[in-house]
C-alpha cells in the first residue's frame, strides 16, 4: 500500500508520475494542446456561467433579469440587496447568524468527538474493536431517513424540536462517521515511533493524544472543519423538519421561504440573498481548497 | 418457551419504542395559561397583500388594547401553509391561533389537534343562521366562521374589451357556453391571453358533481365513482383542445404562484375561478374592477346551479396552546368587535356576525358591496351545504390536479385518469 | 485505503494454539479502559442517535402513527399498502431513473475531464478549482432556486434559446418529460468532486506502464482499457458506491424545484420527497417509517450488488 505521505502533495511533482505521454510530433502536439485548452475553457465557462449570471442578475431589477441572458452590466442596481435583506420578518443577517451558530457548534462537536474516536480506532487495542470499526463504516452508508422519524420523536419528547439542539448535539457524538474514518486514515500515516517515544517519556494515552497527536493532525482537523462548515451551512432537510419557528430558520430554509412570502416572484431579491448565502461557502472553498482536495484524495485513494 | 418468538420480538420492539416514551401525548386539554392575562400568541394565517396588511393592522389594534398580550404573526401562502402547519403540529409547536380551512378542519379536528373553543368561552351568539355548524367536528366547536364566501368566476372586463367579446349572461350559461366564450377570447385577444386561466379545481368539481346529483364527500367517504368524473375529464380535454384554458405546463406553474402573480391579476386571462372574497385582493393586484360571475349550470338555469355558502376560513386554536383563554378571547374580539370588522371589512368574506355585517356595510368598497349583494342574490340558487372533507380528503384537489396534468399532457386517457383519481382519493381517506 | 477497500479487507487473525489465543485475547484487550473511554462519545451517539431510532423506526413501521396521537398497532398493513400504492411505485421509478442515469453520467464526465487535465498542462490548478466549485455549491438551496428560474418557461435557458432563433416555449421544469432531466443535469454539473478524486488517482499510476505500453505499440484505447481503468478501478468503485447511496437519498433539489410537490405529474417525486410528504404532511409516520426501511433494503441491496460485482472488475494491487 502506497505511503500516505506521497499522496498529500497534489501540486505537480517535478517529474510527473501519472502523466500520459503525448505523441512526439510537435506541430500536431501543439494544435492538440490548443484544442484541448479551448475545450476546457469552453467547458469551464459553461460550468460557471449560471452562477456568474445569478451574481450579475442580482444587480438587475427583476423585470430586466428575465429579459437578459447576458453578463454585461449596464447599471448596478443595489435595491435587490437592500430589499432582499429586509424582505423576510427579520433582516437576512439574522438567519445567517442562526446558521453560524449551528455551523460553529457542529464544527466544534465534530472536531472533538471524531478525533477521540479516531484515536481509539487507530492507536488503541481493545476488545471488539474490529466489530465497532465495521459498524462505524456501515453507518457512513446508512440512509438518514430511516432514523429521522424516531429521532424526531425523541427530540420531540425532550422538547427540543424548534431548537438548534437536534442539529448540533449529534455532532458531539461523532455521528458524522465519515470524519472519524478520515482521521483514522490520517493517524495511520503518523509513525508509531513518535507514540513509543512519548510512552517511554511516561505519557498516558490522554497526554499522547492531546499533546502530540492533535497538533500532528491539524491538516485532518482542518479538512474536517471545512467540510463540516460547507455541509452544515447547506443542510436543508434537518432544519426543515426541526425548525418550525420562522425566527430560528437557518439560511437554506429562510431562502426557500422567500418563495412563500407574498413577494414570491421577487427573483431579484431572491438572487441577491442567494448570492449572500453562497459567499461563506465560496470563501471556505477559496481558503480551504487545499485541505479539501487533500482530504478527498486521502479517503478516496486505494 | 413462555413467549413465542414473535411475541418476544414484538415486545422487544415495543420496549425499545416506549423507552422513547411513545405513549399518548395527552392532547385536548390545553395548557394552563396564566392567570393575569399575559400571553404570547403565535398567530398564523395565509393571505395576500391586502389581507396581510389588514391582519397586521388588526393585530396591532388588539395588542394596543390588550398590552399584556404579545402576538407573533406568521403569514404564509396557501400552497405551503398546510405542510408547514402539519410539521408544526407534529412537533408540538402549532401556532396558538390558526386560520383554518374547511378542507382540513376535519383532519385536525378529529385528531384532537384543535381546541374546543366553546369550552373557553367562544361567543357565536350573533352569527347568522347556518354559519356556525361548519366549524363543528364531533360535536365540538373547533372553528369559528371567519367570513362567508361562495365560489365564483372572476372576470376582467378590460380583457373582454381587448378581445372584443361581450360579457356573458351568467344566469343562463352552460359549461359548453363557458368553453365557447373562453375559446373565443383566446382566439381574438392574442398576446398569450387565454379565456379562463383556472377552472378545473376541486370546488368546480364539487359544483359539477352536485349538478349531476352527486357530492364530493358524504358521511361515509367519497361521494362519487369513476364513472361520474369521466365527463369532467372529457370536458377538460375539450377545453384544452379549444384553447379555452392555458397549456398544460402553464397550468402547472400557475398553481405554485401567489395570487398577484396568477394570470388574472397579470392580465393574461379573462376569467379565473376564485372565491368571492378574493375580489378585493384581485382588484388591487390587477388594477381592474373584477366582475363576479356565477359558475355555469348543466341546464342553463342559474337556479339549477346547486351553489353553496362556504365558511371561507375559520379561526381555530391549537389544542396544545398554553393560553387557551387568551386565544379564544382574541378570536372573540376578531369576529365580534366593530373595530376589527372595520379593519378587515369583507376581505375574508362576508362577516357572519349579523351586527358586524350591518356595521361594515356602509364602509364596503364598491367591489365588496357588489360581492355582498351577489351573496344575497344567489340565495334562490343554493342547495345543501357540502360537508367538510373527512381526514385524508383535504388533498383531493392535488390528486385531481396531477391526473389532469397527465390528461392534458396526453399521457393518460380521461377514463384511466378518472379511475386512478378515484382510487387514489379513496385510499387517502383514513 | 478507502472505506470500501477497508470493508473488503477486514479479517481477523485466528491463531491455533490455546496459549496463543489467550495471549492474543490479552493483547486485544490491552487498552480496554482507554479505548472505551475515548470511544465513549461515539458509542453513546451510536446507541442513542442511531441504534435506538433504528429499532424504534422498525416498530413504528408496523403502526399507524400521526404524531399527535399515540401509535396504534396495524401489523403488516403499511407494507401491504406499499404494494398497491401507485405513487410509491412512481417515486421508486423516478428515483431509480435518477440514480441509473445521473451517477454514471457524472462519473464518466469526471473521469473524462480528469484524464484531460492529467496531461501535465498549465493552469491545472485553475481548471481544477473552476470545475470543483459547482460541486460545493450544488447542494445548496440557492442553486436549486437558480435552477428553477433557469429552466422555467421564461427562464434563462429559454431566453438564450430564443436568441438563437429557436421557438423555446417549453417550461422545462413544468413539463413531465423534462423536469427530471433538469435535476439530472444539476447532478452532473457537480462532477468536480469525483473529478478531483480521479485526478489524484491518475497521478498514482506510474508513467512507466504507459511508456512500456507505447513501446509495445498499444493504441490510446488499449492504454486506457488495460492500464488506466484497472489501476483506477478501486477509486471508481469507491465513487460509484458512495454516489449511488447519496443519489438514492436526494431531497433538497427536488423539494425546492418542485415546491415540495413532485410536480409536474409526480415526475420529480423522489422517494425521500414522497416519504416526507406522507410522514410530515399527511400525519402518516408509520407509513413513512415503513418506506424508510424499504429504502434501507434497497440501498443495502444496491451496495451488496456493487461489492459482489466488484470481484470481477476491481483490481487491488496490494
Amino acid at each position: 500500500m502506497t505511503d500516505l505521505t506521497a499522496r498529500t502533495e497534489l501540486e505537480p511533482p517535478p517529474t510527473p508520475v501519472g502523466v500520459t505521454v503525448a505523441p512526439a510530433s510537435s506541430r500536431g502536439g501543439a494544435a492538440r494542446s490548443v484544442l484541448k485548452h479551448l475545450m476546457l475553457i469552453a467547458g469551464a465557462l459553461l460550468m460557471v456561467y449560471p452562477v456568474v449570471w445569478m451574481l450579475v442578475s442580482s444587480l438587475r431589477p427583476t423585470e430586466v433579469i428575465f429579459r437578459t441572458p447576458g453578463l454585461w452590466l449596464n447599471d448596478v442596481y443595489l435595491d435587490n440587496y437592500t430589499g432582499g435583506w429586509t424582505a423576510l420578518a427579520n433582516p437576512f443577517g439574522h438567519y445567517m447568524l442562526n446558521s453560524a451558530i449551528v455551523v460553529i457548534g457542529a464544527i466544534i462537536g465534530n472536531l472533538l468527538s471524531c478525533s477521540l474516536a479516531a484515536y481509539a480506532f487507530a492507536r488503541l487495542q481493545f476488545r471488539l474493536k474490529t466489530l465497532w470499526f465495521s459498524i462505524m463504516l456501515v453507518t457512513i452508508m446508512l440512509p438518514i431517513h430511516v432514523v429521522v422519524v424516531p429521532q424526531y420523536i425523541l427530540f420531540n419528547r425532550l422538547g427540543w424540536v424548534d431548537t438548534f439542539i437536534p442539529l448540533i448535539l449529534p455532532k458531539f457524538l461523532a455521528t458524522d462517521a465519515f470524519f472519524v474514518f478520515l482521521m483514522v486514515q490520517f493517524i495511520r500515516g503518523i509513525p508509531r515511533e513518535l507514540d513509543e517515544a512519548a510512552r517511554i517519556d511516561g505519557c498516558n494515552h490522554w497526554q499522547i493524544f492531546s499533546r502530540m497527536m492533535i497538533p500532528l493532525m491539524i491538516p485532518a482537523l482542518a479538512t474536517t472543519a471545512i467540510f463540516t462548515f460547507i455541509w452544515t451551512w447547506s443542510d436543508y432537510f434537518t432544519p426543515l423538519i426541526y425548525l418550525t419557528d420562522p425566527d430560528s430558520y437557518t439560511v437554506p430554509v429562510a431562502l426557500r421561504s422567500f418563495l412563500d412570502s407574498t413577494s414570491g416572484s421577487n427573483w431579484g431579491a431572491m438572487f441577491a440573498m442567494s448570492i449572500v448565502s453562497l459567499v461563506p461557502i465560496f470563501l471556505a472553498f477559496l481558503f480551504g481548497q487545499r485541505f479539501l482536495v487533500r482530504g478527498i484524495a486521502t479517503t478516496g485513494g486505494k | 418457551m413462555a413467549l413465542n418468538r414473535r411475541q418476544f420480538l414484538t415486545g422487544g420492539l415495543a420496549v425499545a419504542a416506549t423507552s422513547m416514551g411513545l405513549t399518548a401525548c395527552g392532547g385536548g386539554s390545553g395548557g394552563g395559561g396564566s392567570s393575569d392575562g399575559t400571553a404570547d400568541l403565535q398567530f398564523a394565517w395565509w393571505g395576500n397583500e391586502v389581507r396581510n396588511k389588514n391582519t397586521a393592522a388588526a393585530i396591532d389594534a388588539y395588542t394596543k388594547a390588550n398590552p399584556k398580550v404579545k402576538v407573533s404573526p406568521q403569514p404564509g401562502e396557501f400552497a405551503t401553509y398546510w405542510d408547514k402547519l402539519a410539521t408544526q403540529t407534529a412537533g408540538n409547536k402549532a401556532p396558538d391561533i390558526i386560520q383554518m380551512d374547511m378542507a382540513y378542519i376535519a383532519e385536525y379536528g378529529k385528531r384532537k389537534a384543535l381546541l374546543d373553543l366553546e369550552k373557553y368561552g367562544a361567543d357565536v351568539s350573533k352569527f347568522v343562521e347556518g354559519s356556525v355548524d361548519s366549524g363543528r367536528i364531533d360535536g365540538k366547536l373547533v372553528g369559528v366562521n371567519a367570513g362567508i364566501n361562495t365560489p365564483a368566476l372572476m372576470a376582467n372586463p378590460k380583457v373582454f374589451e381587448k378581445a372584443g367579446v361581450k360579457m356573458p349572461d351568467d344566469k343562463t350559461w352552460t359549461w359548453d357556453q363557458l368553453r365557447e366564450v373562453s375559446a373565443e377570447i383566446t382566439a381574438k385577444a392574442g398576446g398569450g391571453i387565454v379565456g379562463i386561466g383556472q377552472l378545473f379545481n376541486d370546488a368546480m368539481l364539487s359544483a359539477f358533481l352536485r349538478q349531476h346529483g352527486k357530492e364530493l364527500f358524504t358521511e361515509s367517504g367519497l361521494g362519487f365513482e369513476a364513472a361520474d368524473v369521466v365527463p369532467w375529464f372529457d370536458m377538460l380535454v375539450a377545453f384544452g383542445k379549444a384553447k379555452a384554458i392555458p397549456a398544460a405546463s402553464v397550468i402547472t406553474e400557475e398553481i405554485a404562484k401567489s395570487l398577484d402573480q396568477q394570470a388574472l391579476a397579470t392580465g393574461k386571462s379573462a376569467m379565473y375561478m376564485y372565491w368571492s372574497n378574493q375580489v378585493e385582493a384581485l382588484n388591487k393586484a390587477s388594477g381592474a374592477e373584477m366582475v363576479v360571475l356565477r359558475f355555469p349550470s348543466v341546464s342553463g338555469k342559474a337556479t339549477d346551479r346547486k351553489a353553496w355558502y362556504k365558511a371561507s376560513m375559520l379561526w381555530s386554536a391549537s389544542s396544545r396552546t398554553k393560553y387557551p383563554e387568551e386565544a379564544v378571547k382574541m378570536i372573540n374580539w376578531w369576529v365580534n368587535s366593530p373595530e376589527c370588522a372595520n379593519i378587515n371589512l369583507a376581505e375574508r368574506g362576508v362577516p357572519p356576525n349579523t351586527e358586524m355585517l350591518a356595521a361594515v356595510k356602509p364602509k364596503l368598497s364598491p367591489a365588496q358591496t357588489a360581492v355582498a349583494k351577489f351573496i344575497e342574490d344567489i340565495k334562490p340558487e343554493l342547495a345543501n351545504t357540502p360537508i367538510a372533507p373527512p381526514p385524508g380528503g383535504g388533498k383531493i384537489g392535488d390528486i385531481m390536479a396531477r391526473q389532469q396534468s397527465d390528461v392534458l399532457f396526453g399521457r393518460t386517457s380521461p377514463a384511466d385518469a378518472a379511475t386512478k383519481f378515484v382510487d387514489e382519493a379513496k385510499s387517502n381517506l383514513k | 485505503m478507502s472505506v470500501v477497500s477497508e470493508l473488503s479487507h477486514i479479517h481477523v487473525d485466528h491463531p491455533k494454539s490455546a496459549e496463543a489465543r489467550r495471549a492474543q485475547r490479552k493483547a486485544a484487550g490491552r487498552d480496554n479502559k482507554a479505548g472505551y473511554l475515548f470511544l465513549l462519545p461515539w458509542l453513546v451517539g451510536l446507541v442513542v442517535i442511531t441504534i435506538i431510532p433504528l429499532v424504534a423506526s422498525l416498530y413504528l413501521s408496523f403502526t399507524d402513527y400521526s404524531l399527535i396521537e399515540a401509535p396504534t398497532w396495524t401489523g403488516l398493513d403499511n407494507y401491504a399498502r406499499m404494494i398497491d400504492d401507485a405513487r410509491l411505485h412512481k417515486s421508486l421509478e423516478v428515483t431509480f431513473i435518477y440514480v441509473i442515469v445521473s451517477v454514471p453520467l457524472q462519473l464518466a464526465l469526471a473521469l473524462g475531464v480528469a484524464m484531460l487535465l492529467n496531461q501535465g498542462m498549465r493552469g491545472l490548478a485553475f481548471y481544477r478549482s473552476v470545475f470543483y466549485l459547482p460541486s460545493m455549491l450544488g447542494a445548496s438551496v440557492a442553486i436549486a432556486l437558480l435552477w428553477r428560474q433557469m429552466f422555467g418557461t421564461d427562464g434563462l435557458v429559454n431566453t438564450v434559446l430564443r436568441l438563437f432563433g429557436l421557438d423555446a416555449t417549453t417550461g422545462w421544469i413544468s413539463d413531465p418529460k423534462y423536469a427530471l432531466g433538469t435535476l439530472i443535469l444539476l447532478h452532473v454539473w457537480t462532477f468536480g468532486s469525483p473529478m478531483v478524486i480521479f485526478l489524484a488517482g491518475l497521478r498514482q499510476i506510474p508513467a512507466m506502464y504507459y511508456e512500456a505500453a507505447a513501446v509495445d505499440g498499444a493504441t490510446r484505447w488499449h492504454r486506457f482499457a488495460k492500464i488506466t481503468l484497472p489501476l483506477l478501478s478501486p477509486i471508481i468503485f469507491f465513487n460509484l458506491v458512495l454516489q449511488i447511496i447519496g443519489a438514492f437519498q436526494s431531497f433538497t433539489q427536488a423539494h425546492v424545484v418542485s415546491n415540495g410537490t413532485g410536480a409536474p405529474s409526480d415526475s420529480t417525486l423522489f422517494y425521500t420527497l414522497y416519504l416526507y410528504q406522507r410522514g410530515f404532511g399527511e400525519f402518516e409516520m408509520g407509513y413513512a417509517a415503513a418506506m424508510a426501511w424499504l429504502l434501507v433494503v434497497i440501498v443495502g441491496a444496491a451496495t451488496a450488488i456493487n461489492f459482489f460485482a466488484s470481484k470481477y472488475w476491481v483490481f487491488y494491487d496490494d
